[in-house]
């Protein structure tokens, strides 16, 4: 199957240079091999009508509205052997922990700015600093990253590198379940000879760290009420949400079905008001709450920060947590490790250029073809300029907008991300991959073993986002001792 | 249960079964016109038609004249047309989506498979072939989604909620359809023949799936008060007007656990003067002026007690669809 299938100058997850799999893949590419042409084209087809006929879609706008689309399936999974994972997992942790004690300090004494680390009109003039809303509050747990979406890529060398803390509404997890489950229903074979790590127990864990978030005020004799607070069905990620509640059997509620009255929150149901305690929200910040936010906001509750305040409710993510995951923070990300925790990052960043520095800005203006320029406060793929693959004019575009503005841009040299067979149209070729990792913080930590494996199907892209044409692929956590089989 | 679900769950149900309503009577207007010799009266039919599926006023609004085949896009597929089957359609696999998470993955899936396809349709040309076809597949679609709904559904409050708003449509639409024959009935009473009287009450039966059911218990004589007798009063024909409201009431006992409290007395007592209303009147014994009557009654009936359930649930605007 995979015979003309090139390696190249890539770091490749399953196939070695010499045209020969991995050790971690050999079980999976002997059993593919037992695959007809045939048996390939048509599971392939099935999987893809799977996710359409039960309408696992996000939603694409452009000029003409919304289209929902299904993300593309790709059946050649993404193997980590459990020594890989362990560490990931360990990074995460660190990770984690770093960030939360960063997100404390920043909405209160600010230490890190007074040893001179970050310097402070970064953290002021950050558009997701609210200062005024949230400073000196008290969270539960005093945990601000309920949930969080790593975005992890390989280099040449295959050394993990995080390229993005999402530490808002990282979306997304659905699909690692519908990935799971499509390909337990459709390619049953490939698991016979496989012992993988099971997603099973994951949503308790889930929902177990949604409900350890009590707000202070809550009352201790019933058992609490969460909710998760969605835009509504014409959000890009809606189905992420239904599944999500669904599976933690919350209730799914959207902004007019929530009301503040006295500094409680309650839901409006057919028998009257009913108090709400935890809300996992996936709104964003600057649109929870007309009165404290953006005035316009039809989506949110009014005086739901009041309520916050008070600590008669708790918001999932934490509010402000925006200023710890941009793309100028994230540079210091290695050295929050070290001053919070005393330690070495265990998974790395990649090397990133600050722009507002004069000297980085002549080099990356001379040397912009080599490199990755992204906007700070952009995500999703979105106003990003790929050096090496972009069009002169391209190029002069977002030399005007540095030099307009070089605060609002970093670079970052071009990552040989590493690539993994993909089977689409009839045959096996090579597509750059990445790896959502998601992390739940409660009373523990938990990372979810395996996680979202992004691949740009477009032959040679870079860009896996899903808004991009990008697919998904299963990720298999290999059990103790899963690498060997006799 | 939140408000705005229980909303969406009750339109939901009353839009599917407004479109399977819609597409049946249209599928037998299909086949009468065939059958009908004079232009005239096929241009007359079909004017009951537009009102039995939507607003005149409407239609006139956007179009000079009764056109045949622009009223049969209009009804189906048109986006102008808040009652056209596409719109029905549309509302309700978008309520659907917004409650999905309380809803059947199947139910979710036999509405979001007839959307996948609904694209295709738009596409094909307007032969009388696909416009059968698009007909049956609403109807299809429909009685599929009751079939999952009662063989999965915990008698909850969802399953209540959508069956309230299957019960109220189905009543709603057989005192229209009725409303509608009496008129004809009467208009032409002295000009026409038995053999046109019969077949208005046969069209009325076949309109509301009820001929068999009503030949079995009256083989085959077609007498305006035996059909209206039968569309009106029979306890256990499930389209007939006294069928549904009995199973309205019941399930708004069952909602409130058998007890009636303070906010939810107006509208027992509602339910409660319908069904007294119902049954107080002899059907075969009234003038069909007075029959007129009683159904334009029993309809505004119908809208205060719409009104009256969302005011006693605090449900609230449907989703709205772009």
């Amino acid at each position: 199957m995979l015979t003309n299938y090139q390696t190249g100058t890539f770091f490749d997850e399953m196939m070695k240079q010499d045209g020969q799999p991995k050790r971690h893949y050999q079980w999976f590419y002997q059993l593919v091999n037992q695959f007809s042409e045939r048996d390939l084209m048509n599971k392939h087809e099935t999987a893809q009508l799977n996710f359409l006929r039960q309408g696992i879609t996000f939603t694409v706008y452009n000029h003409t509205g919304g289209t929902e689309r299904t993300m593309p399936f790709d059946f050649v999974p993404i193997i980590i052997p459990r020594h890989d994972w362990e560490k990931i997992e360990k990074g995460m942790k660190q990770r984690m922990t770093a960030l939360n004690h960063f997100l404390d300090d920043v909405y209160d004494e600010q230490r890190i700015v007074e040893a001179g680390i970050i310097p402070r009109d970064l953290i002021e003039n950050n558009p997701y600093y609210y200062k005024k809303q949230v400073s000196g509050l008290k969270v539960p747990l005093n945990n601000h990253i309920f949930l969080a979406g790593v975005d992890l890529i390989r280099d040449e060398n295959g050394d993990y590198r995080v390229l993005e803390d999402n530490l808002r509404n990282p979306s997304g997890m659905s699909y690692v379940f519908q990935n799971r489950y499509v390909m337990r229903q459709v390619y049953p074979e490939l698991f016979f000879q496989h012992s993988i790590e099971t997603l099973e127990h994951q949503i308790s864990e889930l929902h177990r760290s949604v409900i350890s978030h009590l707000p202070e005020n809550a009352d201790v004799t019933s058992s609490p009420t969460a909710v998760l607070l969605t835009p509504g069905i014409y959000n890009s990620a809606y189905y992420d949400h239904v599944f999500l509640a669904q599976q933690m059997g919350i209730e799914l509620v959207e902004g007019r079905d929530l009301t503040v009255k006295d500094d409680v929150v309650y839901m409006k149901t057919i028998r009257g008001l009913k108090r709400v305690d935890i809300i996992y929200r996936r709104i964003d910040d600057d649109f929870l709450d007309p009165e404290a936010f953006r005035p316009d906001s039809a989506l949110g509750v009014s005086g739901l920060l009041r309520a916050y305040k008070k600590g008669n409710v708790s918001i999932l993510n934490g509010i402000g947590n925006g200023v710890a995951d941009d793309k100028a923070m994230y540079v210091y990300v290695p050295d929050m490790i070290r001053f919070y925790l005393d330690e070495e990052p265990i998974i790395p960043n990649v090397e990133t250029y600050f722009l507002s520095d004069p000297e980085k800005l002549d080099y990356v203006l001379e040397n912009i073809d080599k490199l990755v320029i992204k906007n700070v406060g952009a995500s999703g793929g979105y106003d990003m300029l790929i050096g090496p693959q972009s069009e002169e004019s391209e190029r002069e575009e977002f030399k005007r907008k540095i030099i307009e503005k070089p605060s609002q841009y970093i670079a970052q040299p071009t990552i040989k991300l590493s690539r993994a067979p993909a089977y689409q149209e009839g045959r096996f070729y090579p597509c750059h991959v990445d790896l959502r990792v998601f992390v739940m913080n409660g009373e523990t930590t938990n990372v979810l073993p395996g996680g979202l494996s992004r691949v740009a199907l477009k032959e040679g892209s870079l860009v896996v986002n899903s808004s991009q044409g990008g697919g998904g692929k299963d990720t298999w956590i290999l059990s103790e001792g899963g690498d060997f089989h006799a | 249960m939140l408000s705005r679900v229980a909303d969406s769950l009750y339109w939901m149900s009353r839009n599917i079964e407004r479109a399977e309503n819609n597409a049946r009577v249209l599928r037998v207007q299909l086949i009468h016109m065939l059958e009908t010799s004079s232009q005239e009266v096929a241009d007359r039919d079909w004017e009951e038609i537009l009102e039995v599926c939507a607003s005149a006023s409407d239609y006139y609004n956007l179009y000079e004249r009764l056109d045949r085949e622009t009223l049969i896009q209009y009804l189906t597929i048109s986006p102008f047309n808040t009652n056209s089957l596409m719109n029905c359609m549309n509302y309700t696999r978008e309520n659907a989506r917004s409650t999905r998470e309380i809803l059947p993955e199947g139910l979710w899936e036999v509405l979001n498979e007839f959307h996948l396809d609904q694209k295709d349709w738009q596409e094909l040309p307007n032969t009388r072939e696909h416009t059968q076809a698009y007909l049956d597949k609403v109807i299809k679609t429909s009685m599929t989604s009751q079939g999952v709904i009662e063989s999965s559904m915990s008698r909850g409050t969802p399953y209540t909620m959508i069956k309230i708003g299957k019960w109220l449509e189905r009543a709603e639409k057989t005192a229209r359809i009725l409303n509608v024959t009496c008129e004809k009935y009467k208009k032409e009473a002295s000009a026409s023949t038995s053999t046109n009287q019969y077949y208005y009450w046969l069209t009325a039966l076949q309109f509301l799936n009820g001929y068999d059911a009503y030949i079995k218990e009256h083989p085959p004589t077609m007498e305006s008060e035996k059909v209206l007798s039968f569309l009106i009063k029979e306890g256990r024909f499930p389209r007939s007007i006294r069928y549904c409201m009995e199973h309205v009431l019941e399930a708004v006992h069952k909602l409130e656990g058998g007890k009636v409290s303070h906010y939810s007395e107006d509208l027992f007592q509602m339910l409660e003067l319908i069904e007294d209303e119902i049954s107080r009147t002899n059907i075969e014994e009234m003038e069909m002026e007075s029959l007129m009557e009683f159904l334009d009654h029993f309809q505004d009936r119908c809208m205060t007690l719409s009104r009256m359930f969302s005011e006693t649930y605090y449900l609230i605007e449907p989703v709205r669809v772009n």
